[in-house]
C-alpha cells in the first residue's frame, strides 16, 4: 500500500509540470496585448499599453516566460495574482478553506442521500419512493444552479429573511478579524467553536445553508441515479439470488452483499464529485457571494491572470491526483478482490 | 440504517437548520452608526500614487485629503481643504504669467493618530505622486503640468535625465506656503490638485519601507510592483475615516471614523464597502436593509423601483461621454478579419476608407441619435455637442451637432471616393466590448440605418472580449469601435486631449491628426483667462465637428439606489464611482418619521 502511495505521489510533480506546460503554451496563443488586458482596465490607461507589455515581459518568447515562472515556483513563489490582489499562495490559502468547508458541509449529505435513497430506490423499484427519487434526480440534474440558487435566495432570504448570503454577518466579521479570534484550522465554523463562540459558529453555518442545499440538490441527482442502476444490476445477479435462496434476511442481502458491490462505481463518481466541489463551484459561489476558490479561478481565467490561472490549475491537478489515489485505496476496502500492487 | 438511527439523523438535520434559521445578527435593529455600500467593482490598491480605478479612489477620497475639495455638487467651485485658500488670479496666489502657484496650507491638520501634518508631508506627497509614475497610472496627470514631461521614463524604459531635479524644483515650500513652479501655464492645475495627490505622511511612509523623499533612492520607487509598497493595503491619512481592513478574500473594505479628525468627526462610525458580483444578491440585501446603497445600472432600473424604503435618485449628471464611435483613418490590413476583401468592391473596405471625410460624415448623418437615446436609453442622457461634456467650461450649447438625416447621409456617401462607395457598396465589421448592451444597441441602430440607405451597404456587428478588443484596437485593425471617456478631473482639457490631440489615447491608434487642433489644445490649456479658454475649446470642437474623427453619442444621466434612511448624501459627478460611490463625511442615517414609531423598525 505504502509503495502504491509513494508511486502516486512521485507521479504528482510530473502531472503538474505537464499541465502547466500545456496551459502556458495555450496562453501564448494570445497576443501580448491581449495578455496585457489584465493591467489595462480602463480606456484612460490605453496609451500605456506598450509600456505594460514591456514591463511584464509579455513579448518575450514563450520558453523564456515559462522558465521565469518555473524558476519562481521552484523558489516557492507562485507569483502574484492580479485578480486576487495577493500572492497566489496567499490566494489559495484565503479561498480554499471556504470552499473546503462548503464542500464538507455539502458532500456528507450528498453521499448520504445519494447512496441511501439510491439503494432504497432500487430495492423499491417502480414504487412511489422510486418515482419520487427519479423526479428529484431529473429536476436536480436538469436545473441550472443559478436558477435554483436565486430561487432559494429569494424565498429564504428575500421572503423569510433567513440564511443570508456572504460568509458571515457583520458582528462575526468584526469578531473573526479581531486579535482575540484564533484561526486554528481556517475552517471558520470549526474555528468559531474552538474559540468557544457558538453563536458565531451558528452564524457562519447559517450562511452556508443555502449554497450547500443548492450543491446537494444538484450533485445528489447523479449519485442517486448511479447508485440505483448499479444496485439494480447487482440485485439481478446470481449471487444475490443464491443469498436469498439460502434464506438470508433481506437487509443482509442488500447491505452486506449487493450494496457493497454496487458501491464500486459510486466510489469513483464520489471522488470526482468531491474534486469538482473542491475545485470550486463558480455559479453557486457567485450567487451566494461566497468567497471560494471557484470564483477566483474563473475570474483569473477570464482576465488572463496567468499566475492566478497557473496556481489554481496546480491546485486542481494536485486535488485530482490525490483524490484518484484515495479512491483507488478505497476500492480495496470496498472490494477485497482488488489488491493494490 | 435502522429506524431509530434514521430518526435521529433527520431530527439532528432539522434541528441544525432551525437553529440557523434566524434573522442575521446585523439585521436585528436599525444601526445608524454603520453604512454598508454594495458595489460591483473591486479595489486595486490603497496607494494614492498608484490607484487609477474608481473603487480604490473612493476609499482614498474618504481616508486621505487633497489640497482642495469641490464645493457640494459643483465641479467648478473649489473650497480649501488641506490648503487654507484656493489660489486665483484675483487673490494674487497665481502669478500674472500663470506659472507660479502659491498655496497657503492649514496649520491645524493632523493625521489619523493625532500627529500634526507638516509642510514636508505636503511636498513629499506631491513628489511621491509624480515620481512613482507606474505604467498606466495617474502620475502623468500632475507630472506633465509640473515638469512638462508626460512620463519619468523614455521609450526604452530608462529614467529621463534630470527629471528628479525638475520635479524637486517645481514643488517648493516657503514657510507654510506650498509654491508650485510650472514650466508653462496650466489652467486645470487646481482641479487636478482637488482630485489627485492627497496628503500622506512622509515619516509613516519611510518607517514602513517606502520612499524616504531622497534623491538617492527615488529610482528604486519609480514604476514599482504594486504589492511591494506598504501603501498597497495600508493607509494613514488626514481624512474623516481610517482604513481598518481591506479584505481581498471577501471583497470587503471597512472604514472607521477618524476620531482624531481635525474637523468635527464624521457622524457615521463605520463604512463598509463590499463587492458583490451578483445584482440579485445586492438587491435582496438592500431590500432586507442589510445594505444602505447598492450599485445598480440602467439595465436593471425597473427592478429597483418600488422597493419599500428604497429611494431612487434619478437623472444625476455625469462627467463622461459614453458611448463614442471612433473611426480609424488608416486601418492595419495585416490579417485583418474586420475589413472583408480589403478593397472597395462591395465585399470589403480599403484601408483608408475612413480617411475620406465624406464617409465619416455619411455615417454621422446616418445615425438616429434621438431614437437611440429615447428608445434604447429611455431618454436618460443628452447628445453631446462635442467631446466636452455639459457642466464643464468649454461646453458649447450652440455648437452644431449631427442629427439623423438620411438625405444628407446619401449625399455624402455619393461624394465619397468619387462616387464609388455609393456604386459598389461596402462591407466591414464593427465591434463593441462584449456584455455592453447600450454599445451593442448603438451599433445595431447604426447598422440598421446605414444599410437602409443602400442595399450594397453591409455592416456586421460583433461583440469582443476586452483582451481581444485591446489587441485589435492597439494594432489599428478596427474600422469602427465604440468606447467612452470619463473625467480624471473636471476640465475640458481632460476630454479634448485624449480624444482629439494627435498624442492622445484614441487618435494614436486611429491615426488621426489635425495640427490646427493640436495647436489650439496647447493654447487653451495654457490660457488662464476663462473667457478666452472657453472660446478656444469652442473652436477646437468646431474643427472636430468638421473633421468628424469620432461621434460623441451620449452624455448619460445616472441614478442612485439607497435606503430612505440615508441622509446628507451629495452627488458630485467628479467623485470616484459617483453616484454609487460616496464621500461619506456629510452622510448619516436617520429613520424617516413613519418608521421611527415602530419599535423594531428595521425591515
Amino acid at each position: 500500500m505504502l509503495k502504491f502511495i509513494a508511486k502516486r505521489l512521485l507521479f504528482l510533480p510530473l502531472v503538474m509540470l505537464g499541465v502547466t506546460m500545456l496551459l502556458f503554451g495555450a496562453l501564448q496563443f494570445l497576443s501580448p496585448a491581449m495578455r496585457a488586458s489584465l493591467y489595462i482596465h480602463d480606456p484612460r490607461q490605453l496609451s500605456a499599453l506598450n509600456e505594460v507589455i514591456q514591463k511584464y515581459g509579455l513579448n518575450k518568447p514563450m520558453p523564456v516566460q515559462y522558465w521565469i515562472w518555473l524558476k519562481q515556483v521552484l523558489h516557492g513563489n507562485l507569483g502574484y495574482s492580479e485578480t486576487a490582489k495577493m500572492p497566489v499562495s496567499d490566494a489559495i490559502r484565503a479561498f480554499f478553506p471556504a470552499t473546503f468547508e462548503l464542500t464538507l458541509v455539502s458532500f456528507i449529505p450528498i453521499l448520504f442521500f445519494g447512496i441511501y435513497f439510491g439503494t432504497l430506490s432500487a430495492v423499491k423499484k417502480d414504487k412511489l419512493l422510486d418515482q419520487i427519487t427519479r423526479i428529484v434526480a431529473i429536476t436536480g440534474y436538469s436545473l441550472p444552479s443559478f436558477v435554483l440558487g436565486l430561487f432559494l435566495l429569494m424565498i429564504f432570504y428575500g421572503h423569510f429573511q433567513i440564511f443570508p448570503p456572504g460568509r458571515y454577518s457583520l458582528d462575526v466579521d468584526l469578531l473573526v478579524h479581531s486579535a482575540s479570534f484564533h484561526h486554528y484550522t481556517g475552517l471558520l465554523t470549526l474555528d468559531a467553536l474552538l474559540n468557544g463562540d457558538f453563536a458565531a459558529a451558528l452564524d457562519i453555518f447559517s450562511h452556508m445553508v443555502l449554497p450547500a442545499i443548492t450543491l446537494i440538490y444538484i450533485s445528489v441527482a447523479l449519485l442517486l441515479r448511479i447508485t440505483r442502476s448499479s444496485m439494480l444490476e447487482e440485485l439481478g445477479k446470481d449471487y444475490v439470488r443464491t443469498a436469498r435462496a439460502k434464506g438470508l434476511p433481506e437487509s443482509v442481502v442488500i447491505k452486506k452483499h449487493a450494496r457493497r458491490n454496487a458501491l464500486i462505481p459510486v466510489v469513483t463518481l464520489s471522488s470526482l464529485l468531491f474534486i469538482g466541489l473542491l475545485s470550486g463551484v463558480v455559479i453557486t459561489e457567485t450567487i451566494f457571494d461566497f468567497p471560494g476558490i471557484g470564483r477566483w479561478s474563473v475570474i483569473a481565467a477570464q482576465q488572463l491572470d496567468v499566475p492566478g490561472v497557473m496556481g489554481s490549475t496546480l491546485l486542481s491537478a494536485f486535488l485530482f491526483v490525490t483524490a484518484n489515489m484515495i479512491s483507488d485505496i478505497l476500492y480495496a476496502f470496498v472490494d477485497p478482490r482488488i489488491r493494490l500492487r | 440504517m435502522d429506524r431509530r438511527t434514521r430518526l435521529a439523523f433527520f431530527s439532528a438535520l432539522l434541528l441544525t437548520l432551525v437553529s440557523c434559521a434566524r434573522k442575521p445578527i446585523e439585521q436585528a435593529s436599525f444601526d445608524p452608526s454603520t453604512y454598508t455600500e454594495l458595489t460591483f467593482n473591486d479595489s486595486d490598491s490603497m496607494d494614492p500614487a498608484w490607484s487609477y480605478d474608481t473603487a480604490s479612489d473612493e476609499v482614498i477620497l474618504n481616508v486621505y485629503e487633497p489640497l482642495f475639495m469641490f464645493k457640494g455638487s459643483s465641479t467648478k467651485k473649489l473650497v480649501p481643504l488641506i490648503a487654507a485658500e484656493v489660489p486665483t488670479r484675483d487673490n494674487g496666489l497665481i502669478s500674472p504669467d500663470g506659472r507660479t502657484y502659491t498655496i497657503p496650507i492649514r496649520r491645524n491638520v493632523t493625521f489619523q493618530d493625532g500627529t500634526p501634518m507638516t509642510m514636508q508631508d505636503v511636498r513629499y506627497s506631491i513628489l511621491r505622486f509624480i515620481l512613482q509614475d507606474r505604467d498606466a497610472g495617474p502620475s502623468p496627470l500632475l507630472l506633465e503640468p509640473l515638469t512638462g514631461y508626460a512620463g519619468t521614463r523614455n521609450d526604452k524604459g530608462k529614467n529621463v535625465p534630470g527629471i528628479f531635479k525638475k520635479a524637486e524644483d517645481s514643488v517648493q515650500i516657503h514657510g507654510w506656503n506650498l509654491v508650485l513652479h510650472l514650466p508653462r501655464p496650466f489652467s486645470p492645475l487646481p482641479t487636478i490638485l482637488a482630485s489627485w495627490a492627497p496628503i500622506v505622511s512622509k515619516k509613516w511612509a519611510a518607517e514602513h519601507g517606502d520612499w524616504n523623499g531622497s534623491k538617492a533612492t527615488w529610482k528604486k520607487y519609480n514604476n514599482p510592483e504594486k504589492q511591494t509598497s506598504y501603501f498597497f493595503e495600508h493607509a494613514f491619512g488626514t481624512g474623516p475615516f481610517v482604513l481598518v481592513r481591506w479584505d481581498r478574500n471577501t471583497h470587503e473594505i471597512v472604514l472607521r471614523r477618524n476620531d482624531h479628525y481635525w474637523r468635527t468627526p464624521a457622524r457615521l462610525k463605520y463604512v463598509i464597502i463590499k463587492g458583490i458580483d451578483e445584482f440579485e444578491t445586492r438587491k435582496l440585501m438592500i431590500e432586507a436593509g442589510q445594505a444602505d446603497s447598492i450599485y445598480a445600472d440602467r439595465e436593471v432600473f425597473e427592478q429597483v423601483q418600488n422597493i419599500p424604503h428604497v429611494q431612487i435618485a434619478d437623472d444625476l449628471p455625469t462627467l463622461e461621454i459614453n458611448p463614442i464611435v471612433f473611426f480609424t483613418f488608416k486601418i492595419n490590413g495585416t490579417a485583418n478579419p474586420f475589413i472583408g476583401s480589403g478593397k472597395l468592391d462591395g465585399k470589403g473596405i480599403p484601408l483608408d476608407f475612413f480617411n475620406d471625410v465624406n464617409v465619416r460624415k455619411g455615417f454621422a448623418y446616418a445615425f438616429d441619435y434621438k431614437d437611440y437615446i429615447n428608445e434604447v436609453l429611455d431618454g436618460k442622457g443628452i447628445q453631446p455637442t462635442g467631446v466636452v461634456p455639459q457642466g464643464l467650461l468649454g461646453y458649447n450649447p450652440h455648437q452644431q451637432i449631427y442629427s439623423y438625416n438620411p438625405q444628407k447621409a446619401i449625399y455624402y456617401f455619393k461624394k465619397a471616393f468619387g462616387g464609388q462607395v455609393w456604386q459598389k457598396g461596402f462591407k466591414f465589421t464593427a465591434v463593441y466590448n462584449a456584455g455592453n448592451i447600450p454599445r451593442q444597441s448603438l451599433l445595431q441602430v447604426l447598422k440598421h440605418t446605414v444599410e437602409a440607405l443602400n442595399p450594397r451597404f453591409n455592416i456586421e456587428v460583433r461583440p469582443m472580449d476586452w483582451p481581444e478588443f485591446l489587441d485589435s484596437y492597439i494594432s489599428s485593425k478596427l474600422p469602427i469601435f465604440v468606447l467612452a471617456w470619463q473625467a480624471d478631473y473636471p476640465d475640458a482639457y481632460d476630454f479634448v486631449f485624449p480624444m482629439l490631440d494627435s498624442q492622445g489615447a484614441y487618435p494614436g491608434p486611429q491615426h488621426f491628426a489635425d495640427p490646427r487642433i493640436d495647436r489650439l489644445i496647447d493654447e487653451a490649456v495654457a490660457e488662464t483667462n476663462p473667457a478666452i479658454r472657453k472660446k478656444l475649446y469652442w473652436r477646437i470642437q468646431r474643427l472636430a465637428y468638421e473633421d468628424v474623427p469620432d461621434l460623441p453619442v451620449l452624455q448619460p444621466l445616472d441614478y442612485r439606489t439607497q435606503r430612505d434612511w440615508v441622509k446628507g448624501w451629495v452627488n458630485n459627478p467628479i467623485f470616484p464611482d459617483a453616484p454609487y460611490g460616496c464621500y461619506y463625511y456629510p452622510v448619516y442615517k436617520e429613520l424617516p418619521p413613519a418608521q421611527k414609531k415602530r419599535p423594531e423598525s428595521a425591515p
